[in-house]
C-alpha cells in the first residue's frame, strides 16, 4: 500500500518525467513533491496548478451528465492536460472516500514523455494512493 | 444569452506597506511564534499549547496538530465513512498506549497509507492555520509529550508557518472582510442567488442564521480552512453574509443564536444606523443594490 512518497517516486519512474506533486486545490498546498518544478519552485506551481484545478472542477461546462444514481462527491473531472512547447502537465484529480480536494500534479518533458501511458498510469497511482 | 455564475473579479486592495518582503501582506501580521522557532531550533519533542489550539511537535517537527475550530482526523475519516467510530475504538484501545494508532489503522488495513496520509495533513495545516493564528494568551510548552496518533508525515515548522501565513493571505486576497470567518452566517437573498459549485453549495445548504463557518466544516467533516475559503467566495459574490447581532433583532428568541453569537462578539457589528446602510440592507433582487452592498463591505474591510 503506498503512501504519497511512493506514489511521486512512482511517477517518477514515468519516460520523461521531471517533477510532480499532490496537491489540495482549494489551499494550493503542495501536500508532497518530487523532482524538479518549473521555474525551481514547487510551492509557486502548486498554487497555480490548484487555481487551474479548481477552475476545472468548478465549472459546470466541464462535469459530465448528471445521472439519477450520482451523488456528486467525486471530483467532477478525471484530469486536465496543458501542453506547451517542450512539455507536458497532466493534472489527476484523486477521489477519496472522506472530504477532500486533492490532484496528482506531473510534469513531462515532451521529447521523452508519453502522454497517453502518463494519463493511464497516474489514474492507477490516484486510485492505488487511497484505496491502497 | 448568458448565466453569470461565477463570484464577481476580485476588488483591488490596497496595499498599506510596500512589498519589499514579497509573499508578506498586510493581512499576515504577526503570526509566527518566536517559542516555536526555538523549539524547532533545539529539535525539542512535546506538545505546544496556545490559545486556539496544540502543535505536536517530536524532534522538532510538527507531528499532529488540533484546533477546537477544526473537525479532528476522526471526524474527517468517520463523515465519509472511510474509518467508523467502531474501528478508531478498538485502534486506540489496541495501539494507543504504544501511541502507534496511525500504524495501526494502516498495517490492519482499516485505511490505505495513502488516505490516512493525505487526510492528516490536510488536517495539521488545518488545524495549525488556527493554532499559528494571532492569540492573545502566553503559549506553553510540555516537554515529551507524544500524540497517541503516532507520527504520519512530519512537517517541518518553517514550512507550517510560511503556510499559514499564504493562507491568510489567500483569504484576504478572495474577500478581505473576515466577518464569515466566525460570526453565524445567513444567506442574503435566497430567491436571487446565481448557481454555485457543488462545493460551495453543501456549504450554503448549511447555512441557516445560527451556524458558524466552524459549525459548518463539523457538520460536513471538511477541513475548516476549506469551509472559510468557500464562505469568502460566496460573502465575495454577495450570497452570504453574517447574521445582524442578535440586540437589533426581535428580541424574542434570546437563546437562538447560542455560542454562536459569543464567537461573533469581537467582531464589530455592521453599521445599520445610518439611512443608506439601512437602506442598502434590505432584501432585495435588485443586483444593483447587492453591488453596492458589496462595494461597502469591500470599503468598510480597507
Amino acid at each position: 500500500m503506498p503512501g504519497i512518497d511512493e506514489c511521486l517516486v512512482e511517477a517518477m519512474r514515468l519516460p520523461g518525467a521531471l517533477g510532480a506533486a499532490v496537491v489540495d486545490w482549494t489551499s494550493g498546498l503542495a501536500l508532497g513533491t518530487v523532482g524538479e518544478a518549473p521555474g525551481g519552485d514547487h510551492e509557486t506551481t502548486a498554487a497555480e496548478a490548484a487555481e487551474l484545478a479548481r477552475l476545472a472542477a468548478e465549472h459546470g461546462a466541464f462535469a459530465p451528465e448528471k445521472g439519477p444514481d450520482q451523488e456528486g462527491q467525486d471530483p467532477p473531472v478525471e484530469d486536465l492536460i496543458v501542453s506547451n512547447r517542450d512539455t507536458y502537465h497532466v493534472l489527476r484529480f484523486v477521489a477519496t472516500t472522506f472530504d477532500s480536494s486533492v490532484f496528482l500534479h506531473l510534469w513531462l518533458a515532451r521529447a521523452d514523455g508519453n502522454l497517453a501511458l502518463a494519463r493511464i498510469r497516474l489514474g492507477e497511482m490516484a486510485g492505488r494512493l487511497v484505496l491502497g | 444569452m448568458t448565466v453569470v455564475d461565477t463570484p464577481p473579479p476580485r476588488l483591488p486592495v490596497r496595499q498599506t506597506q510596500t512589498p519589499a518582503e514579497p509573499g508578506v501582506s498586510p493581512a499576515a501580521g504577526p503570526g509566527v511564534s518566536p517559542m516555536l522557532h526555538r523549539l524547532a531550533a533545539e529539535r525539542a519533542t512535546g506538545v505546544l499549547l496556545r490559545e486556539h489550539g496544540t502543535l505536536y511537535l517530536s524532534d522538532g517537527q510538527v507531528t499532529h496538530a488540533e484546533s477546537a475550530e477544526t473537525p479532528g482526523l476522526d471526524v474527517l475519516l468517520a463523515t465519509g465513512g472511510a474509518l467508523d467510530a467502531e474501528s478508531w475504538r478498538e485502534a486506540i484501545a489496541r495501539a494507543g498506549a504504544r501511541r502507534q494508532v496511525g500504524r495501526f489503522l494502516v498495517d490492519s488495513g482499516r485505511v490505505a497509507e495513502g488516505a490516512l496520509e493525505l487526510c492528516h495533513v490536510a488536517a495539521l495545516f488545518d488545524a495549525a492555520y488556527f493554532v499559528l493564528g494571532p492569540s492573545g494568551a502566553p503559549a506553553r510548552f510540555r516537554y515529551g509529550a507524544a500524540h497517541w496518533l503516532g507520527p504520519v508525515r512530519p512537517v517541518p515548522v518553517a514550512a507550517l508557518e510560511r503556510e499559514s501565513l499564504r493562507r491568510r493571505e489567500l483569504l484576504h486576497r478572495i474577500w478581505p472582510a473576515p466577518a464569515t470567518d466566525t460570526a453565524p452566517l445567513i444567506r442574503a437573498d435566497r430567491a436571487a442567488e446565481p448557481p454555485v459549485p457543488s462545493r460551495q453549495e453543501a456549504v450554503l445548504d448549511q447555512v441557516n442564521g445560527v451556524r458558524t463557518a466552524a459549525d459548518i466544516s463539523l457538520a460536513l467533516g471538511r477541513p475548516a480552512f476549506h469551509t472559510l475559503v468557500d464562505l469568502r467566495r460566496l460573502a465575495a459574490a454577495g450570497i452570504v453574509t453574517t447574521a445582524a447581532p442578535q440586540s437589533l433583532r426581535a428580541p424574542q428568541a434570546p437563546g437562538a443564536a447560542g455560542p454562536a453569537a459569543a464567537d461573533a462578539a469581537p467582531e464589530p457589528p455592521p453599521p445599520h444606523h445610518d439611512p443608506v446602510s439601512a437602506l442598502l440592507t434590505q432584501p432585495s433582487a435588485d443586483p444593483d443594490v447587492a453591488l453596492l452592498r458589496r462595494l461597502r463591505d469591500a470599503l468598510e474591510a480597507l
